[in-house]
């Protein structure tokens, strides 16, 4: 038994619910419910609609790279029987989802924290007050990053110009 | 499915038939024609280069089509008319663009890893 997922939303699609619509070059388009199936009638591209997860995983609001994504996989070879290993999925099922559930909401609290751009500035300010206090080597190498990030700005600026 | 428009006075035009609406379902779906676009780019071959087969029962035997649109023409100057249309190059821009979703972004977006096809059986 396969649990297929939605095309639209991609949740999973458990067996008795939902509709499936086969157009006539053979592809098969699966939806979780009515809901999903009329955006999709609607002809509305789930990237733009905001409550599916292909939206989510763009803009980055989910996990999208993680190690525990690689199990749940669409294994086209079938496995063989084997009682051990299949007691040993059945025991690792729990403590994967409980890893990803719990890396999924550090990540949510991540993306969460304000302030991103305020705390830059206000880092490269203090940087700028007590350059003094930096070892001198440090504080020569970091006016010449500055010197050259003001190069590269004029030689811009001259580009510009002559254009 | 012959649904009543509200929004027509004309008694005429008051019913939408299905018979009417049909070239709409006939059409090639945008994924169905992005495919095709890349595998043409695929071969390097342009979507013009190609010689059509002839068909009677198609507008100019088939011979003056419009592969982003999959629409078929009279003859050349109707062609060129349509290229030059807000509706196709709407549609070529549309479909130059991103790939559209499938099944397969669907299932990584759910979370799941690449399709597991096993082992290669036969060598080639």
């Amino acid at each position: 038994m396969r649990l297929e997922k939605c095309w639209f939303c991609s949740s999973t699609v458990y067996p008795g619910h939902g509709i499936q619509f086969v157009r006539n070059d053979a592809k098969v388009f699966r939806f979780c419910r009515s809901k999903c199936h009329k955006n999709f009638k609607m002809k509305r591209n789930p990237r733009k609609v905001k409550w599916t997860k292909a939206y989510r995983r763009l803009r980055g609001k989910d996990m999208t790279q993680d190690t525990t994504f690689e199990f749940e996989r669409k294994r086209n070879r079938p496995e063989r029987y084997d009682r051990i290993l299949t007691e040993q999925t059945l025991k690792a099922i729990p403590l994967i989802t409980k890893i990803r559930h719990e890396r999924q909401k550090k990540h949510i609290t991540e993306r969460q924290k304000g302030g991103k751009s305020m705390s830059r500035k206000k880092d490269a300010k203090e940087l700028e007050q007590d350059l003094q206090m930096l070892p001198k080597k440090d504080t020569v190498a970091y006016e010449a990053t500055k010197q050259k990030v003001i190069v590269s700005q004029l030689k811009t600026e001259e580009n510009l110009m002559e254009e | 499915m012959g649904g009543k428009c509200p929004h027509r006075k004309v008694k005429k035009r008051r019913l939408s038939h299905k018979t009417a609406r049909r070239g709409k379902f006939l059409l090639n779906a945008d994924d169905a024609v992005y495919d095709e676009l890349v595998k043409l780019a695929d071969k390097g071959k342009d979507c013009e280069g190609k010689a059509l087969p002839v068909d009677e029962d198609l507008p100019g035997m088939g011979q003056f089509y419009c592969l982003h649109c999959d629409r078929y023409f009279a003859d050349e100057t109707v062609k060129e008319d349509h290229y030059r249309s807000k509706r196709h190059k709407k549609r070529v821009k549309t479909l130059s663009g991103p790939a559209p979703h499938t099944q397969l972004d669907a299932d990584l977006a759910a979370g799941m890893g690449m399709p597991d096809n096993g082992l290669k059986l036969m060598s080639t």
